[in-house]
């Protein structure tokens, strides 16, 4: 029981600092023209809020694993992220229409059939991993799992309203999931924007001006992004959802055979007898939930 | 060979010049130093990766300045003006705001750059080796990813072949369910069998692991601690640092704690040489003197109001040379 409030307070907190990390921009200008000393501060937040989002990626990422320490889900991760790894190389080897990429609708899909700590992880530990193969790891790393572990986190979520529309383990399933994917399109590259925002926009001309407060920050960032990325982040949404279309059902269904598979438990001879034949003597906390999610 | 933690130690040396001014004769003395790094990096391993990408940097430059120039109406060269009434582009286009972009740009172009160098001068196994051990399942999964990219390379490969030569054709996204389903599938069953192995060989604890509740108490302690003294920060600057200092210090030691808690065996020890005490010496220097300068207000330069020659402290670029010595180093080992 404690340990489950304290895994609570954890996600509760990492995911509150991580959204607050992001959204800095916004309230910054307001704080930074309330003394001269923290004008003179104002050049340093980039780096404060990079090492608060790189702690909170910490904490959650040491959270999430302890419930992945078993060789089956470690085996399972490992051989998902090197083929979402190969589909990332081959975007970069074969760049598509603007922000199209491959890798995200295998993070929805495995968040969706085997829970939001598998979902985290695949986020995560896909951009790392592919970091390491594409030589692109640089201060946006932290900011890439993060968001990239977001969308497996949340994508769970989807099953309440496919439940609730009948849609769950069904063939309609995927269009919900189309729907997931595009909002994660935009949301994503939104997201992904307010790390360089203040180092492209200069913080000089942008906070000393005079009256610029919450509400103009908000309304430059969506002229900034509407001229920068909308059209970029559009393919990005295209794609997930041609993406998930096409391959979804499939995937999905494998995946959903898999997780039966996955279950087999190696066990002593010893500790066996006495046990009626076939019956799995314990399984593994992970995948085998009745509700089909990362225990 | 210059050590893992050499070439960590160098890299915050680098971005710490380069987020510390905004002054462009330091910033090109930065820049440069980095570039003469990655290139006797690049030509003496004989690296396979593409050069220098300086194509995508200088189009990175210029788009910082124009997206600067087009969204700032400060300073007082107009060089042109957008007339009619669009939010944020009309108004005067300044020199000031072009060139400030563009010193944006090159804090930027530093930053990839300083990487890149890192990425060229390490090999993947460091990159892992430097995963904190209290994240060993992380890394177990990282490393068994990065074994299995290039099977799946292979693999994905030996798939296309074998439905080119069934008369399959690529034509939009539908075509690419034949490729990646058979991948797909061949990836799941290759994890089942790796799984089967790794608990055959003892790795078959099927219980999550759970860290001890104190260690994630220290963990919630220090998160807390870090956004306020980050907003105390704001008032009392000393104190919000202190209070930031005391949060990273508990988040990381409780990581230390939980890592000395994982055995943890080394196969292939990274030797140190004589070569690494200059870098490192490089790094304090140039991470030392920015910082110092920095405090005492000598960094500081901007294009606003009105476009001036930058001030130039010959100590300033003389510490920034400090940032060119990996590429002696490896150059001497060369010969």
């Amino acid at each position: 029981m404690k340990n489950h409030l304290l895994s609570f307070a954890i996600y509760l907190l990492t995911t509150s600092l991580g959204i607050f990390s992001f959204l800095y921009p916004f309230f910054l200008p307001d704080l930074v023209q309330s003394s001269p000393e923290n004008q003179l501060h104002a050049s340093e937040m980039p780096w404060m809020i990079t090492l608060l989002l790189g702690l909170c990626l910490l904490v959650l990422l040491y959270e999430v694993q302890s419930q992945a320490a078993n060789a089956r889900i470690i085996a399972l991760l490992g051989v998902l992220i090197a083929i979402n790894s190969v589909l990332r190389f081959i975007e970069i080897a074969m760049p598509g229409p603007g922000g199209f990429s491959p890798i995200f609708f295998l993070i929805i899909l495995t968040g969706y059939a085997y829970g939001g700590r598998f979902g985290f992880l695949m986020g995560a530990l896909t951009l790392l991993v592919s970091a390491f193969v594409t030589g692109g790891v640089g201060p946006w790393l932290p900011y890439q799992m993060f968001t990239a572990g977001w969308i497996g986190m949340s994508a769970p979520l989807c099953r309440a309203p496919a439940r609730l529309l009948g849609f769950y383990q069904k063939r309609h399933e995927v269009f919900l999931l189309c729907v997931f994917g595009a909002l994660w399109g935009y949301t994503y590259g939104a997201i992904m924007n307010l790390w360089s925002w203040p180092l492209i926009a200069g913080p000089t001309n942008q906070y000393w001006a005079p009256g610029v407060g919450f509400a103009e920050t908000l309304r430059r960032y969506a002229v900034y992004y509407m001229l920068t990325s909308f059209a970029w982040d559009t393919t990005a949404a295209l794609g997930n959802i041609a993406l998930l279309l096409f391959l979804g059902e499939p995937i999905l269904r494998a995946l959903r055979r898999f997780q039966q598979r996955f279950t087999f438990l190696y066990q002593p001879v010893d500790r066996l007898v006495g046990q009626p034949a076939g019956r799995p003597v314990d399984q593994p906390a992970i995948l085998t939930s009745p509700k089909g999610r990362l225990s | 060979m210059i050590h893992t933690w050499s070439w960590i130690a160098w890299l915050t040396a680098a971005l710490a010049a380069l987020s510390f001014t905004r002054n462009p004769l330091y910033l090109a003395i930065n820049l440069l130093c980095i570039l003469i790094v990655f290139l006797a990096q690049h030509t003496t391993a004989g690296s396979s990766r593409r050069a220098f990408p300086m194509s995508f940097y200088i189009i990175l430059v210029l788009i910082a300045a124009g997206f600067n120039a087009l969204m700032n109406h400060f300073g007082e060269t107009v060089l042109f003006s957008i007339p009619g009434n669009v939010p944020l582009i009309s108004g005067h286009v300044t020199l000031e705001a072009f060139v400030y972009g563009a010193i944006n740009g090159l804090v930027l172009t530093g930053m990839f750059a300083a990487f890149s160098s890192l990425n060229e001068a390490l090999p993947i196994r460091s990159l892992i080796r430097l995963i904190p051990r209290a994240f060993y399942p992380v890394a177990v999964v990282t490393s068994i990813a990065l074994t299995y990219v290039p099977t799946t390379l292979r693999q994905f490969d030996q798939v296309r072949e074998a439905q080119k030569m069934r008369g399959h054709r690529l034509r939009g996204l539908r075509d690419w369910l034949p490729l990646i389903m058979p991948l797909f599938i061949m990836g799941l069953e290759r994890a089942l069998q790796l799984a089967e192995a790794m608990t055959a060989r003892g790795l078959a604890s099927s219980q999550p692991a759970s860290g001890s509740s104190r260690l994630k108490l220290s963990m919630l302690g220090g998160l807390a601690l870090l956004p306020t003294g980050w907003l105390l920060s704001l008032h009392r600057y000393t104190l919000g640092i202190v209070i930031i200092l005391i949060g990273f210090a508990a988040i990381v030691t409780a990581l230390w704690i939980a890592g000395k808690a994982t055995p943890h065996t080394n196969y292939q020890h990274e030797p140190w040489q004589i070569g690494n005490i200059p870098v490192l010496l490089g790094a304090a220097i140039v991470a030392g003197g920015y910082l110092f300068a920095s405090s005492q207000h000598i960094l500081y330069y901007t294009t606003y109001p009105r476009l001036e020659i930058p001030a130039f402290d010959p100590w300033i670029g003389l510490i920034s040379l400090g940032l060119v010595t990996p590429a002696f180093v490896i150059l001497l080992q060369k010969n």
